[in-house]
C-alpha cells in the first residue's frame, strides 16, 4: 500500500502539473487522514485501558481491609447468589501466554504498576505517530498550495538563449559548470516534492550542501579574477525587486544555511522562495542575471503557475567608473546587485521604501540620480555616503561617521572591480555594505530592514560575501525578515570561508 | 496476438495476485508473532518482580497445573527466543517475496505495454 502510494507520488511528480498531481496529492490526504484516525481511535482505546488499570489498583488497595466481603455472587449469566468473598489477600494474577501466579494484593499492586508503565509507552508512541502524521499531512497541504494554481507564486522565466555572444570564455565554462548540477538538483528537488514529504530534506540536503560548496568555489573564483565579469547591461534594464531576488538566491545559494533554505524553500517550510517569489512578481520586468541560482530559483518557483515571461536587454556595454582611488572599475554585476540590495535596503529603512518607487528605480544610475538631492551643495553626484558631510541628512541615517575611516581603509585595501554608472555609486554601495558591518547587532533589534542588515553586518565587510544574505525588498512580510534572521546565525559560519580569500586579496594589494 | 497477449497478461496476473495473497498472509502472521513477543516480555519482567513464595500455574487446557517459579522462568525465556527465530524467519520469507513480487510486478507492466502496442496495431 505504501509502496503503490509511492509509486503514484513518483508518478505525480514526474508528470507534474498534469492531472496527476491532484489526483496524488488527494490520495496522499485519505491516507494520511486515515492514519490519523486509526491513531486516534488506538490512543483511545488505550486510554480506556489505563482507566481500568487504575480503578483495579484502587480495588487493589482496599481488598485486603476486611477479612471477608458480603457480596452477591453472580450464578451463571442470569443470576446472583448472595455469598463471602474470602481469602481477600490472595489473588491469582494472570500474567499472561497463559501463566498465573498466586500473589498478595501488594504484589498484585507493583505488577499492575508494571503493566501500566507499557500502556503508558504504547500511548506515547502513538501521539508521536498522530503528530508526525499530523504534520505530512499539513506539508501536504501546503506543497498542494505551493505547487497549484492557486494564488500567490507566479512563474517568471526568461529564455535565455545566446549567452556565448556576450561571455568571454572563462566567464561561459564557469557558467556551464555551474549549470549543470544546479539543473539536477533542481530536478530532484521537483520530484521529492512530490514524494512523500520528510525523507527527502536529509539527503537533498547533503546534495545540495555539496554543490553549494563547489559553487562557492566557482563563485570565488569569479570574484577574484579582474577580467571576467558578468554582463553590465543586465543590470541597466534591472529592476529592483529582480536585482534583489539575484542577491536573494545567491545568498540561498551560497550561505550554509542556504541548502536548507533551499531545500525548505522547496518544500515550503520557508519563507525563502515565497520571499523571493514575491519579489519578482513585484517587478514583472524584473531582470534575470546571469546567476543560474536565479534562474533555478525562478524554474523552483513555478510549477505550471502562472508564468511571466521576461528578458534581458541585449546591450552590452562596459561602464567605467572614476572613483577616485580605484579608476578603472568595471561593472560587477553580483556586486551591483548586492550593492544595489543593500542600498534599498539602507534607504527603506528609513524612507520605508517609498523613494524607490516613487522615483521608479530601474538602475544604479537612477539611484544615484535620486540620491543626488540629499548632497547639501549642488546635485553633484556622491563620492561616498560615508565620506560626505551630507550623511547625517541622508537617507541612510544610522551610519555612524566612525565608520567612515574603516570604510576608507578597507576601500582602499580593496582594489576590487566595481564598475558603476556614477562614480559615487560604489562608493555608496561599498558604504553602505561597510556601514553595515560596524554597526553590528544593533541593527538586529529594530524593525524588518534592521534583520537584513544584522545578518548582513555578519562578519564580513566585503560586500561579495554579504549579498547571500540580502534578499528581498523590504517591503515583504515579517516573516521572511524573521526567517533571515535565522539564517543570519548560520550565515556567518560560511563567510569566514570567504572572508579568508578575500583578506588574502587584500592583504596582497595592500 | 493481443489476445495471446491478454492471455498472459491474465495469467500473469493471477500469480501476481497470488503472491500478493501470501505477503499479505506472512505480514499477519509476522504481526501475531509481534505481539505474542511483547507479550512473553512482560511476562518475563512480571515473573522477576515474584518471588519463590508464590505459587505460579500454567493453564494447559482446562487445567491449571502448578509450576516452579525457576522452570516458569526457564520456559518463558526459551519461547522468547523460539518466538524470536521464528520472526526473523518470515522476515526472510517476506523479503523474498516482495522481490518475487517485484519481478512480477515488472513483468506485468511489460506485458501491458504489449498488448497495448498489439491492440494499437490491431483494430
Amino acid at each position: 500500500m505504501a509502496s503503490t502510494i509511492h509509486d503514484q507520488m513518483a508518478a505525480a511528480g514526474k508528470v507534474k502539473r498534469s492531472k496527476y498531481l491532484p489526483q496524488g496529492v488527494e490520495r496522499l490526504k485519505e491516507e494520511h487522514r486515515k492514519v490519523v484516525k486509526d491513531c486516534r481511535s488506538q490512543f483511545e482505546h488505550w486510554k480506556k485501558v489505563e482507566n481500568d488499570y487504575e480503578s483495579l489498583q484502587e480495588r487493589l488497595r482496599t481488598l485486603p481491609d476486611k477479612l471477608s466481603y458480603d457480596i452477591m455472587v453472580p450464578f451463571g449469566p442470569l443470576a446472583f447468589m448472595p455469598g463471602k468473598l474470602v481469602h481477600t489477600n490472595e489473588l491469582t494474577v494472570l500474567l499472561g501466554d497463559n501463566w498465573f501466579a498466586k500473589c498478595s494484593a501488594k504484589q498484585a499492586d507493583a505488577l499492575v504498576e508494571h503493566r501500566k508503565k507499557h500502556v503508558k509507552n504504547t500511548l506515547d508512541d502513538l501521539q508521536k505517530v498522530m503528530k508526525n502524521f499530523q504534520n505530512r499531512a499539513d506539508f501536504t497541504d501546503d506543497l498542494e498550495k505551493l505547487t497549484g494554481d492557486t494564488g500567490d507564486f507566479v512563474d517568471i522565466r526568461e529564455e535565455v538563449i545566446n549567452e556565448e555572444e556576450v561571455t568571454k570564455a572563462k566567464h561561459r565554462l564557469a557558467h556551464k559548470a555551474n549549470s549543470k548540477p544546479k539543473q539536477e538538483y533542481l530536478l530532484d528537488l521537483e520530484e521529492d516534492k512530490e514524494k512523500k514529504e520528510g525523507d527527502e530534506e536529509g539527503t537533498t540536503g547533503v546534495l545540495s550542501e555539496e554543490e553549494l560548496w563547489a559553487r562557492l568555489d566557482e563563485l570565488e573564483r569569479q570574484e577574484e579574477l579582474q577580467d571576467e565579469r558578468y554582463r553590465y547591461t543586465r543590470l541597466d534594464s534591472t529592476d529592483t525587486n529582480g536585482e534583489d531576488t539575484t542577491s536573494s538566491s545567491e545568498e540561498e545559494k551560497e550561505a550554509d544555511g542556504g541548502s536548507d533554505v533551499q531545500v525548505n524553500g522547496h518544500q515550503k517550510e520557508n519563507g525563502w522562495v515565497p520571499t523571493s517569489i514575491t519579489s519578482q512578481m513585484n517587478g514583472t520586468n524584473g531582470s534575470h542575471p546571469e546567476d543560474e541560482e536565479e534562474e533555478d530559483c525562478d524554474e523552483e518557483a513555478g510549477n505550471g503557475l502562472p508564468t511571466i515571461y521576461f528578458s534581458h536587454t541585449a546591450e552590452f556595454k562596459k561602464v567605467r567608473i572614476n572613483t577616485g582611488k580605484n579608476t578603472t572599475l568595471k561593472f560587477s554585476e553580483r556586486n551591483e546587485q548586492k550593492a544595489q540590495a543593500k542600498r534599498k535596503k539602507k534607504s527603506g529603512k528609513s524612507n520605508g521604501h517609498s523613494p524607490h518607487e516613487s522615483y521608479k528605480i530601474t538602475s544604479p544610475a537612477d539611484i544615484y540620480r535620486v540620491f543626488v538631492d540629499l548632497v547639501n551643495g549642488e546635485p553633484i553626484p556622491r563620492k561616498s555616503i560615508l565620506k560626505s558631510r551630507s550623511r547625517e541628512n541622508s537617507v541612510c541615517s544610522d551610519t555612524s561617521e566612525s565608520s567612515t575611516a574603516d570604510f576608507e581603509e578597507r576601500r582602499a585595501a580593496f582594489g576590487r572591480s566595481w564598475s558603476h554608472d556614477d562614480a559615487t555609486h560604489s562608493d555608496t554601495s561599498d558604504g553602505i555594505t561597510e556601514e553595515e558591518s560596524p554597526t553590528g547587532t544593533s541593527p538586529h533589534t529594530n524593525g524588518c530592514f534592521e534583520a537584513f542588515t544584522s545578518t548582513v553586518i555578519e562578519k564580513d565587510p566585503l560586500p561579495c560575501s554579504i549579498p547571500h544574505l540580502t534578499i528581498a525588498p523590504p517591503a515583504l512580510p515579517t516573516i521572511p525578515e524573521r526567517k533571515l534572521e535565522e539564517v543570519g546565525p548560520e550565515a556567518p559560519q560560511e563567510p569566514p570561508k570567504w572572508m579568508s580569500k578575500f583578506k588574502a586579496t587584500r592583504l596582497h594589494q595592500k | 496476438m493481443a489476445e495471446a497477449i491478454h492471455k498472459k497478461l491474465q495469467s500473469e496476473l493471477e500469480k501476481y495476485q497470488q503472491m500478493q495473497k501470501d505477503v499479505s498472509k506472512s505480514m499477519t502472521s509476522r504481526q501475531k508473532l509481534e505481539a505474542q513477543l511483547t507479550e512473553n516480555n512482560i511476562v518475563k519482567e512480571e515473573l522477576a518482580l515474584l518471588d519463590s513464595q508464590n505459587t505460579v500455574y500454567k493453564l494447559i487446557g482446562p487445567v491449571l497445573v502448578k509450576q516452579d517459579l525457576d522452570e516458569a522462568k526457564a520456559t518463558v525465556s526459551k519461547r522468547l527466543e523460539y518466538i524470536n527465530g521464528e520472526i526473523q524467519r518470515y522476515e526472510t520469507l517476506l523479503k523474498e517475496l516482495e522481490r518475487k513480487s517485484e519481478q512480477h510486478r515488472e513483468v506485468l507492466s511489460s506485458l501491458q505495454q504489449e498488448y497495448q502496442r498489439a491492440q494499437a496495431q490491431n483494430p
